[in-house]
Order: structure tokens, then C-alpha cells, then sequence
């Protein structure tokens, strides 16, 4: 691991954090790619600096049970956990597979046994068997052009969002898949400011006691919106820092350009906690920004800040304690979760890498927790899959990152 | 393939005790040939062990075993196999993300999953072809590692093999790479799929291949080729037949791709005609001697992507690797009867999307490649004989966490 334990890569912790890597980029600028890697790799250097302890988690690779029919998933968007432990996904279906190598089941005539796409949104039991699949267009609604992100509220209901073409709304169903609202229109080429529409909403969450939804808005518009539960009315919007949100284009995302004050699309997360407080990913900026429910800026953190493209912060998931103890965030561009304490937003430990194996990530694009404080995710573009990381209880920290949690004894040697 | 070196190598004392180990397994394998028992699997979710310096795989198109249960595969591991910043942000230039970065193309592991060798790639001295397209990997008695491909570079269209020491260094070249193969040239190849070298004759068999409707069977030291033929032993020509449609008439050549061809003990050869769905076998000089469909609804790739036999002195089973129908056949060597088949499509381990490429070891146990965005390798331990499951198995997980329903 480059960078050691000295003080020079201490004075990259915490909440020196964000001046210190700014100088630190200032000083390298024009780092050839060896360097700009090492830069990578020591963005979390800082969490073997403190022993400690964290939740711990191992893969089951054998969550949930094989899909029935031969059914495959397509890029899978989102995750989200019900009062009963249910498990739902929703994916992208035939879209984003194969015709000839993939779906030889699905094609006329069949080419093969296998493959046919699922149904777009799956519910497992808390054992992993499939027992519901329900999705698409509707009488009385038009089904996202490209699924995003499925949440499940207060009452079991299902609300997803969406970032194709013409993904102006967010849809809401019954936990098996009557429809029951749609906020918003489909075709609207709405702005950030908009009270009506939404711009490619990413995701949902939830104050259930305030009856207010959270939409990350998302991959058109750059804003949190916050819509009263039951009438979808958008009763409060902000931007970066609070700020009045703004559609301009702000160009890539520069590691080491002065932070900017607008979010950059997508916003793929705006997560509000028991005590108050809205955590929402600002995705291609490497960072996390903590607002008040009213959208009162509160403070920022960023995330692995030399990430280009698309990212670090995708999604993010609480601890299942009542005091929301730690947060887990999803980086699908780096290929794993980082545990996090919330209070202090330090980042503790991580897991996870490139791979396919149980454990191993292809864009891990979202995450969930159950009661029991299992965690969800999901995968895009060809990871295509869900995984459960079983919940074991609070242990020390063993490493900055982790690998592949595996049970103990599969990894040594 | 291994069992002949296997005991070419029992003068170890460790060699002993495995193979006393695999003796007693494997003769029950021997002994429960009827029919009513097979061997039964369970996938390995934790095998290989993950890869350093954030490597991965892309499509993965060749696994074979050696004479010490090293396991070898081999990948396509070419920019143009992967999502450039979604998939290996830390091979871009500057790089975008901590993970990922294409492994080498040949990947050696121990038995128990430790990767403890990667090489290969284009020579930087030029003194061989790398393939465009990686295609089939295979460990002779030697401990030499042969490679096909599929694929054109700027030197042309594959129509060699290459030929390398266990550690990487290049042995040999047999055939150029250029334009216009044919099945009757006794120079060249047409896009080689896989390879078997027989130790007794010091002979190779050539599935060629993705242009070349034919076997070639070559001095597995000089390259010199000294035989050929087609489907039923004819004369290969490069007419091509029509497309399979189920219930045919066998057509007399191969369709292409020729996708894998295997030596048993017994002297016979189990040919691949993929997209035939077809499973020809011959003497080791070309004489036909039957052939077999699978899975006969199959259409566009076909259903027989590879073949390896139990290992057993009899070979009693064959297992058949079909990436169309993402399974693996269990099948008795002697009817040619298909015992029971295990996988289905999806990312979970012991499923599948392509299952491509199939070897087994010295203990039985069977490991598979994944192509297209399948791109893993995974392994199926052996757990002795039990009775035949009905039809498709799916997932070989443990008893208890498959599926209920």
C-alpha cells in the first residue's frame, strides 16, 4: 500500500481532509498516470491510522435461490428492503442483454433453453426465494424508459424513479405492482426548478413520520426534491450547499479544482436519517453533502477524490440500530462499499473489488440494509446481479479495504 | 486429459498420496457405470481466490489442468473486451479509479485457488504471432502450454498456434498468420479453437476451426502436419453447409466452428461440431465411428462447446460444456447417454452465461470458463457417486440452499 503511516498521509484524514487534498493536488497537477494511481490508492490510507472496530459483513454466495424459467437479469438499478425483510430489485430487462449470446430462450424461434429476461421488478422473501415479479407499462401509467432506482416507503409501497428518454416522473405501486400514483409527467423537458417535474429521477427515500419523499434529481436535473407523500406535490427544492439550483453545464469534474456550487448530474442519492438530516450523493464530485430536512446546508465530505468520471458516491445505506450509527456507500467506480461512522462521516473500513466472484463488484450501483442489518446491492451494466453481505456483528477493523468478505479461511494462503 | 501424467509423475511421494486419495473415488467413478448412478458436483464459490493488483478477466476461453492440478486459463485481455471507464478506469490514462485493470492473458493457479503465475501478450521481440482473438489453452505431458485463436491482428487473420514453457517463454510457432485459410492446407490453420496433445504418440489434435472445417493432427514436436479430414472422415472443403436446422440430415462437412477435439484412452477421438449440435467421434487416423446430437432444438451457437472425460482409467463419463444452453451434460461415455446436466443462465456461481471451456482434474473435480461477459472461471468439486438427479439439476449448490419451489 503506498503512502504509509506517516504524517504525511495523517494529514489526509478527516476534516483536514478537503484543504489538504487540495494542496496535495495543486503540488501534482500534472501527475503522469503511476502517480495519479498511487493518489488513488492512498485516498483511504487514512482509515488503517486508527484501529478500531466497524460492522462486519460476509458475501453469501448462495443469496437468493436461482431465478426460476431460465429468467436472467438485465443491469440492475436499485435495491430496497420492506417492513417484512423483503428484498425487491428492479433491472433492465431485455435492454440490456444479448439477443444472440444471451437470450437464445427469448427469441424467435428460440435458439436455445436460455435465457429470458425477468420481470423488472423482483421480490425475494428473506431467504431468497423469488415470491413476486410484477413491471411495465401500464393503462393507466407509462413505465420509466430506463429503470432507476426502487424504494420501498413506510407502508410497503413500491416507488421507482428512471433516466431514459422522457423520464420526467416517479411511479408508485402497491409492494405487488398495482399502481397507484404517478408524480409528474412523462416527456417533460422540465428544469431543476420545476414544482411539476422531474429530470430522470435516480432515487427515492423516505421520512416516514413527516409523510415526505426524497427524490435524488438525478441525471437531468441537478437538485433534491422533497414531495409530500401522498399528494406528489414538490414542496421544497435545493442545490449544492442550499444553493437556488442551477441547470448549468459545469463541464468534467476536476480533482483539483475549487469545489463548485451546483451538484453535477447524476444526484443518485438524497437519504434522510432518524435524527434529521439528508445525506445526498453528488456523485461525479467524489462527495457527500449533509443538509437539514429543510435543505439547510450542514457539511460535506468528500469521497475518494480523485475518482474521474463517473464517480464515487452512488448510494447510500444506514446501520440498522436506531441511532443510524454507520453509513455504507455504494462506489460503482471503484468496485466497493466503504462503512462509514456517520457522525464523523470517517470513512472506517471498505470491501469489495473488480470482479465477478461473490464479493467482487461490476459497479455496484446500490444498496440497502434489512432490519436484521444485512446489506443489499445491486450491480449495473454487466454485474447483473444482487448480493446479500450477512450482518456480523461489530468486530476490528482488519484493513483499509477489505477484498472480497469471504468466511474466514477462504481467503488466506 | 491428465490421468497419463498423472502417473508419470506418481514417483513423488506427494503424487502418491493424491493419487491414492483420487484411486478410491475414482474407482467407484469405474465401478457405478451402469447408468444408475453418476457423479455428482458442487460449485466452489470461493474458488480461485481474488486476483491482486485489481486484475480481471474478459472473456475467459480456455481452462486446462497440468500434471501437478495447476489450473491454466486463458482470457481475452485487449482493451476492446472491456467497458473502458466503466470496467478498467485504472488501465485509462489518467486513471479514473482504483479498479480495474485487465490481468494477463494466462493465469496459473494451485489447486486451492492461488493465482502463482500470469504472462503472456504480443512478443515484444517479434519472434512469435501473438493471436488476435485468444482461443483454447492446453497443457501437454511436457508441461508446455499451446495456445489457438480466433481473431485477425495486423498480420492477418489467425491461422497459427503458439507454443510455450509452463513459465511463459516461447517455444515454437506452427503456422502464420495471414489471409485466406483453407482446410487443406498442410501449412497453416483457419482460426484454432483448442488443441489435445496425445503423449503416447506425441501427437496433437487441432479443432480447426472458426474458418477451417477440419481436424489436423500434428508431431506435437515438429508442427509437421500429417493428417486431416472432415465430418465422417471425408476430404474437408471449405464449402460451408447449410444452417442447422433441427432434425436434419447431418451435413458431410463440419460447420464451423470445430470447437474442440479429444483423445480418449481407449483411442478415440470426440470432435466438437458446435453449431451441428453434433459430437462426431473417430479413430485416431480419421476413421468415422458414430456420432451423436445434443440438445437437437439448439440453433445459432450450438449446444457442444467442449468436452472432458472423467478421470478414471476408463473415462467412464464425458462431461460436455453447451454455452448456448448455459450447462454442463454429464454424460456416459459408452451409450453416450446424457445422465443429467447441471448450471442455467445468471452471474450466481454454478450458473452461467456461456460456459465455454471445460477440464478436469487428477480428484474429478471440473473447472469452467465463461466467455462474453460471463468472464470467470469456476470450479465444481467432485462429491462421489449419487444417484442420477431427473433431467437438469440448475445450480449445484448445497442441498440446502437451493431452490424450494
Amino acid at each position: 500500500m503506498p503512502g504509509g503511516k506517516g504524517a504525511a498521509s495523517r494529514k489526509l484524514t478527516a476534516r483536514s481532509g478537503v484543504a489538504g487534498l487540495a494542496l496535495a493536488g495543486s503540488v501534482v497537477g500534472l501527475a503522469c498516470a503511476a502517480e495519479a494511481l498511487e493518489r488513488l490508492a492512498g485516498q483511504d490510507q487514512a482509515i488503517a491510522d486508527q484501529p478500531g472496530t466497524a460492522p462486519m459483513f460476509e458475501v453469501d454466495p448462495f443469496w437468493p435461490r436461482p431465478l426460476p424459467n431460465h429468467w436472467i437479469l438485465g443491469s440492475t438499478v436499485g435495491v430496497g428492503v420492506d417492513s417484512r425483510d423483503h428484498v425487491y430489485i428492479i433491472h433492465r430487462g431485455a435492454s440490456t442483454l444479448d439477443g444472440r449470446t444471451e437470450m437464445g430462450a427469448a427469441t424467435d424461434p428460440p435458439t436455445g433453453e436460455c435465457c429470458v429476461p425477468a420481470p423488472q421488478v423482483l421480490e425475494f422473501d428473506p431467504e431468497g426465494n423469488l415470491v413476486n415479479s410484477w413491471g411495465g407499462d401500464g393503462e393507466e401509467y407509462r413505465w420509466p424508459s430506463s429503470n432507476h432506482g426502487i424504494a420501498v416507503d413506510g407502508v410497503d409501497n413500491i416507488w421507482i424513479g428512471g433516466n431514459g428518454p422522457g423520464d420526467s416522473q416517479v411511479l408508485k405501486f402497491t409492494r405487488d405492482g398495482r399502481f397507484l400514483a404517478a408524480y409528474g409527467l412523462p416527456d417533460q423537458d422540465a428544469s431543476s426548478t420545476s414544482t411539476e417535474h422531474f429530470g430522470r429521477p435516480a432515487k427515492i427515500s423516505f421520512d416516514n413520520q413527516a409523510q415526505e419523499a426524497y427524490v435524488a434529481d438525478g441525471y437531468r436535473n441537478h437538485r433534491v426534491a422533497v414531495v409530500d407523500m401522498n399528494s406528489g406535490d414538490i414542496v421544497r427544492y435545493w442545490g449544492a450547499y442550499g444553493n437556488e439550483p442551477s441547470d448549468e453545464n459545469m463541464g468534467p469534474y476536476d480533482p483539483d479544482a475549487p469545489l463548485v456550487q451546483q451538484f453535477r448530474t447524476p444526484v443518485h442519492c438524497a437519504e434522510p436519517t432518524h435524527d434529521g438530516f439528508v445525506y445526498v450523493c453528488d456523485r461525479p464530485n467524489d462527495r457527500i453533502q449533509v443538509f437539514r430536512k429543510d435543505g439547510t446546508y450542514v457539511t460535506e465530505r468528500r469521497i475518494a477524490p480523485m475518482t474521474l468520471g463517473d464517480g464515487s458516491t452512488w448510494d447510500i445505506a444506514f446501520s440498522a440500530d436506531p441511532e443510524q450509527t454507520y453509513m455504507y456507500l455504494a462506489d460503482g467506480k471503484n468496485m466497493k462499499v466503504y462503512i462509514l461512522d456517520r457522525a464523523s462521516l470517517e470513512v472506517l473500513t471498505s470491501f469489495g473489488d473488480g470482479g465477478r466472484q461473490p464479493g467482487l463488484f461490476f459497479a455496484v450501483h446500490s444498496i440497502a440494509t434489512d432490519s436484521q442489518g444485512n446489506i443489499y446491492t445491486t450491480e449495473t451494466y454487466e454485474g447483473k446481479r444482487v448480493q446479500k453481505f450477512i450482518y456480523r456483528g461489530i468486530g476490528e477493523i482488519p484493513a483499509a479495504n477489505q477484498g472480497a468478505p469471504w468466511p474466514a479461511g477462504e481467503i488466506g494462503g | 486429459m491428465q490421468k497419463r501424467n498423472l502417473l508419470i509423475a506418481s514417483g513423488l511421494a506427494v503424487s502418491v498420496i493424491a493419487l491414492a486419495c483420487a484411486s478410491e473415488a475414482l474407482d467407484d467413478m469405474a465401478s457405478n457405470g451402469g447408468g444408475e448412478t453418476a457423479p455428482m458436483f458442487q460449485v466452489d464459490p470461493f474458488w480461485p481466490k481474488p486476483l491482486p493488483n485489481h486484475w480481471i478477466l474478459g472473456a475467459t476461453i480456455g481452462v486446462d489442468v497440468d500434471s501437478r492440478d495447476h489450473v491454466w486459463i486463458v482470457h481475452r485481455n485487449t482493451p476492446d473486451q472491456f467497458m473502458a471507464n466503466q470496467e478498467i478506469g485504472a488501465a485509462q490514462d489518467p486513471p479514473l479509479s482504483e479498479c480495474c485493470v485487465p490481468a494477463p492473458p494466462v493465469l496459473e493457479f494451485d489447486p486451492d485457488g492461488n493465482l502463482v503465475n500470469s504472462w503472456g501478450g504480443p512478443s515484444e521481440t517479434g519472434d512469435y504471432d501473438w493471436p488476435g482473438s485468444n482461443h483454447g489453452i492446453t497443457i501437454d505431458h511436457m508441461d508446455n502450454v499451446w495456445i489457438g485463436g480466433n481473431g485477425t491482428t495486423d498480420a492477418g487473420i489467425d491461422r497459427h498456434i503458439v507454443k510455450f514453457s509452463r513459465d511463459g517463454q516461447f517455444l515454437a510457432q506452427y503456422g502464420e498468420p495471414g489471409a485466406d485459410p483453407t482446410s487443406s492446407s498442410m501449412e497453416n490453420f483457419g482460426r484454432v479453437a483448442k488443441i489435445f496433445v496425445d503423449p503416447a504418440e506425441n501427437e496433437a489434435y487441432i479443432a480447426d476451426g472458426y474458418i477451417n472445417q477440419r481436424v489436423a493432427v500434428l508431431d506435437a514436436s515438429s508442427g509437421e502436419m500429417k493428417r486431416m479430414w472432415g465430418a465422417y472422415g471425408n476430404t474437408p472443403t471449405d464449402e460451408r453447409p447449410p444452417r442447422y436446422e433441427p432434425g436434419e440430415t447431418p451435413p458431410q462437412q463440419f460447420r464451423t466452428p470445430v470447437h474442440c477435439a479429444e483423445l480418449s484412452n481407449d483411442g478415440l477421438l470426440y470432435v466438437c461440431d458446435r453449431p451441428s449440435n453434433r459430437i462426431s467421434v473417430f479413430q485416431p487416423d480419421g476413421t468415422f465411428v458414430t456420432e451423436h446430437i445434443i440438445a437437437p432444438q439448439t440453433r445459432s451457437q450450438g449446444s457442444t462447446w467442449d468436452i472432458d472425460f472423467s478421470p478414471d482409467d476408463e473415462q467412464t463419463y464425458l462431461y460436455l460444456a453447451d454455452g448456448q444452453n448455459m450447462k454442463v451434460y454429464v454424460i456416459l461415455r459408452e451409450t453416450m447417454e446424457t445422465l443429467y446436466s447441471f448450471g442455467d443462465g445468471g452471474r450466481q456461481p454454478g450458473l452461467f452465461f456461456a460456459v465455454h471451456s471445460i477440464a478436469v482434474d487428477s480428484q474429478g473435480n471440473i473447472y469452467t470458463t465463461e466467455t462474453y461477459e460471463g468472464t470467470r472461471v469456476q470450479k465444481f468439486t467432485y462429491m462421489g457417486m449419487g444417484p442420477v438427479p431427473a433431467g437438469d439439476m440448475g445450480a449445484p449448490w448445497p442441498e440446502d440452499r437451493r431452490r424450494s419451489n
